[in-house]
């Protein structure tokens, strides 16, 4: 099963870790055990392109440990493209909501301290 | 199974507190205990919730309470379950009650982190959260909920004035009850104006972080009748989950756990949603009380907005939501929470919620979730 580093790196290549379930093909994010559709076991990984739409974020202005130096930001929750997941991250540079509606086009851009990094595509 | 009641309930103030965690607890249970007119030994077991022990130094707090109730040989159990611990804490107390293994319990909850500071309670709350994913890329509380109420505005076309009104209601209610941490009115401008926390909302959007601790004690129905002192009934229980993280839910607008638990509860009480007098709904953003009032099955989605701008949700509406003041302005000691809404709800249902009453309220629903709704339990009661 894939781990968390795995998934971190496939970011850092701009890309989604997902795992496939051999059953009933559900597509779910990689650290998946079980198939949450079909109880299945033996997900096998798959890689898709981490492009897509921004689903819903948030502008941070008082921020945990480790974020301090970084406000204003928002944290993203962007819909993949052509597949039913979603993946959340951090975005640099976003001041107002006017600066970034929802469905905006934005790509995963890597993975470092701050989590998976996504930019406007 | 046996019938379960609530026999007692006690609380100590929510807000900064100068007590210990250990000393808030024993007096909360304490005054259950005298509430309920009974001798400590009689308690069989205490289920304690409880998040952050280690910010006050002390984990491992069921014998530590019990030694100091004069217990010791009783047995306890510590419960995490985030925000939702004191609901969660609580369910346990009935399981085991119904299930015939004591005839009373201890339920308490309490939290004891205002002296930690801000920057270490977002740091630390964001623990609670699919920490991986969420927390470890910048994710605050605020900033979950906030993405919800982007979401929510998007979908339904709900505006940040709509959701200050859910905090101008509660903290109208707060202001009757002696117990709550902010017992400020306020209004919808001071919401609007107030300082942006994690856009879209602002912090009257969001509840305070408390100190605080709640008990009750919990029995069946045959101790409850023996003891001769005012009780209510417990008729209704339920649980349930949702994907741990924002991203992984069907609808990020719908809590799964509060409909699958909300449900069962429900159908074990024989009511409907239309049933219930008064609910003591999870409202840690105001966003959290609209998405609620929709999940637990008294409004349609979509409409939660709409009621609170007409007023159903206020003491006096046809559902009020909170009427002790929520955890926007009663407070919010998280591991205390859900067993505190317990405590009103028994307040209600006896005769000692004095001012805030909700006038020939029946039946009485609670709603607590841990994090973003991952884990989540409902209670219904009726009083006796």
């Amino acid at each position: 099963m894939a781990t968390r580093e795995d998934f971190s790196r496939a970011a850092e290549s701009g890309k989604v870790l997902a795992a496939r379930c051999p059953k009933c093909s559900a597509l779910h994010l990689a650290m998946t055990r079980f198939c949450p559709a079909c109880g299945s076991r033996g997900l096998v990984a798959e890689e898709v392109e981490g492009r897509g739409t921004v689903a819903t974020y948030t502008i941070i202005t008082v921020a945990p440990e480790g974020f301090e130096g970084h406000t204003p930001y928002a944290w993203v929750v962007m819909a993949i493209d052509g597949t039913p997941l979603r993946v959340s991250g951090f975005m640099a540079g976003v001041a107002s909501p006017a600066d970034l509606p929802v469905g905006t086009r934005v790509r995963v851009a890597g993975h470092d301290e701050r989590g998976v990094l996504i930019e406007r595509s | 199974m046996e019938k379960v009641c609530v026999l007692g309930a006690g609380s100590t103030p929510y807000g900064k507190l100068g007590e210990s965690l250990v000393e808030m607890i024993v007096g909360a249970s304490a005054g259950a205990i005298e509430d309920a007119g009974i001798e400590p030994r009689e308690i069989g077991a205490a289920y304690i919730s409880n998040v952050f022990g280690i910010a006050d130094k002390q984990v491992h707090l069921g014998p530590v309470i019990m030694s100091r109730l004069g217990i010791p040989e009783r047995p306890s159990l510590s419960i995490e379950s985030a925000c939702g611990s004191g609901s969660v804490s609580f369910r346990e107390a009935y399981a085991n009650v119904a299930a015939g293994f004591y005839d009373a319990v201890l339920v308490t909850g309490a939290e004891k982190v205002t002296h930690t500071g801000t920057a270490w309670t977002t740091t630390y709350f964001a623990y609670c959260s699919d920490f991986f994913y969420e927390g470890s890329a910048g994710a605050s509380f605020p900033g979950l909920f906030a993405s919800m109420a982007r979401a929510y505005m998007s979908e339904y076309g709900a505006t940040e004035e709509d959701f200050a009104r859910v905090a101008v209601k509660n903290h109208d209610n707060g202001m009757l009850n002696p117990k709550a941490h902010l017992r400020k009115k306020i209004t919808v401008d001071d919401v609007l104006s107030s300082a942006v926390v994690a856009s879209p909302l602002k912090l009257y959007d969001c509840c305070p972080f408390s100190d605080g601790a709640s008990s009750a004690i919990v029995c069946s129905e045959r101790f409850a009748k023996e003891h001769g002192g005012k009780y209510v009934e417990v008729i209704g229980s339920g649980r349930g989950g949702s994907p741990a993280a924002l991203q992984d839910r069907k609808h990020m607008t719908t809590i799964d756990s509060t409909r699958i638990a909300s449900e069962a509860a429900y159908r074990m009480a024989g009511i409907s949603p239309s049933d219930v007098d008064f609910a003591e709904v999870h409202d840690c953003f105001t966003i959290a009380e609209v998405v609620n009032g929709e999940d637990l099955g008294f409004f349609e989605k979509g409409k939660g907005v709409e009621a609170a701008r007409e007023g159903k949700t206020a003491r006096g509406g046809e559902i009020p939501l909170n009427p002790s003041g929520g955890l926007k302005s009663k407070g919010h000691p998280i591991g205390a929470t859900g067993v505190g809404q317990v405590a009103e709800a028994y307040e209600q249902l006896t005769g000692a919620a004095g001012e805030r009453a909700v006038k020939g309220a029946e039946v009485g629903l609670t709603h607590n979730f841990g994090a973003t709704g991952a884990s989540c339990a409902v209670h219904i009661f009726r009083g006796a």
